[in-house]
């Protein structure tokens, strides 16, 4: 699953999602990808299950990027413990993810294929998605 | 012949400003450029997607008129809504006809790869456009590779294409443009998806990167004891 090598601080503060993503809004390296609409907390579980969905629709046909990545640990107290006596252990890992943000590209597999994948991938994500291309988007 | 739009000059600034004038049908515009002085302006939202969808698309050339005054301008930057695809800003550039400029051009494949036709391998579009010096006039809309001769894990770099008419290339020469990659095999998959699926289980933690105050203060502590 997807972790930091390294990290400076084990534990960290739960921050907000405010906002639009500073980058990673558009398509940087394949034809196809997976938009977020919503702010949320993506976890290492997540991602790992879309990219399983989305090499095993395409036959492990082209190529997939994974544009996200979980470098926040979330920690959680064990169950029945009192509360205090600090902060709980880190249980598992995150990315804070804000609306726009392209969560997979893939490229070399045809346009229904791709959107097909991308669908089953969104299934496993915690977020309302789209399916964008490279063509021209309608402006408004 | 050159599209030509009309611009007023921008006296409301602010979000609050900037919303009503996008909610009007209106975008408010930035136009700067070497040796002018910046002016702020509102443009119509339908003029500037006729700019986008001419066949040249931002690097097209046009004339931009407010307060009696008529400038040729090019799309420097379009500023747009992730969401919504809405068009928040426009910041046009001032262009002297007879000096060279840096745009970026963008490359279209032709041809069908060997590789993809009779060894079953798919195109893998590394660079999609490259930045070019030329004068204004001689901006293409878009630079055409014949692919038709790579095989697989065969590529066509920069290098390998001669510059379109009046043109230099800015970006690195080495860059590849497009690589015939072979699709993988689908047996190979299911193992290796095993065997990632049980580095899951295992949930390890990352190391922690200290300071060498803190590894000083340890070994300080250790002594002490």
């Amino acid at each position: 699953m997807l972790m930091p090598k390294k990290v400076k601080h084990r534990k960290q503060q739960r921050g907000r999602m405010k906002g639009k993503p500073i980058r990673g809004a558009i398509l940087v390296f394949g034809e196809f990808g997976l938009q977020a609409l919503e702010p949320c907390w993506i976890t290492a579980r997540q991602i790992e299950a879309g990219r399983i969905a989305i090499t095993r629709h395409v036959k492990r046909k082209g190529k997939l990027w994974i544009r996200v990545f979980p470098w926040k640990p979330i920690t959680k107290k064990p169950t029945e413990v009192r509360m205090g006596k600090g902060k709980g252990d880190p249980e598992f890992w995150v990315d804070v993810v804000k609306p726009g943000k392209i969560l997979y590209e893939l490229e070399g597999v045809s346009e229904p294929l791709a959107k097909e994948a991308m669908r089953l991938a969104a299934n496993k994500l915690s977020v309302k998605t789209r399916f964008i291309t490279r063509t021209i988007r309608e402006l408004r | 012949m050159r599209i030509k739009i009309k611009g007023e000059i921008r006296e409301i600034f602010g979000k609050n400003a900037s919303r009503y004038l996008r909610r009007e049908g209106r975008v408010p515009a930035n136009l700067y450029g070497s040796q002018a002085e910046n002016v702020s302006l509102i443009l119509d939202k339908k003029d500037v997607f006729q700019i986008l969808r001419s066949e040249a698309g931002e690097n097209t050339i046009f004339k931009v008129s407010y307060n009696s005054k008529t400038q040729d301008v090019m799309i420097k930057e379009v500023q747009i809504n992730p969401v919504n695809d809405e068009l928040l800003h426009v910041d046009l550039i001032l262009i002297a006809m007879d000096k060279e400029i840096q745009v970026m051009v963008p490359f279209i494949l032709t041809g069908e790869a060997v590789g993809v036709k009779a060894e079953g391998g798919f195109v893998d579009f590394v660079t999609r456009e490259i930045e070019i010096e030329c004068l204004p006039k001689a901006i293409p809309e878009n630079i055409e590779v014949d692919i038709s001769d790579l095989h697989i894990n065969q590529s066509i770099k920069v290098e390998e294409i001669s510059p379109p008419e009046g043109a230099n290339w800015i970006s690195d020469p080495e860059a590849v443009i497009a690589m015939i990659h072979a699709q993988a095999k689908e047996e190979v998959v299911v193992e290796e998806e095993e065997e990632e699926e049980e580095v899951i289980a295992e949930g390890e933690e990352p190391e922690v990167i200290k300071k060498e105050k803190d590894e000083e203060k340890e070994k300080g502590a250790k002594k002490e004891e």
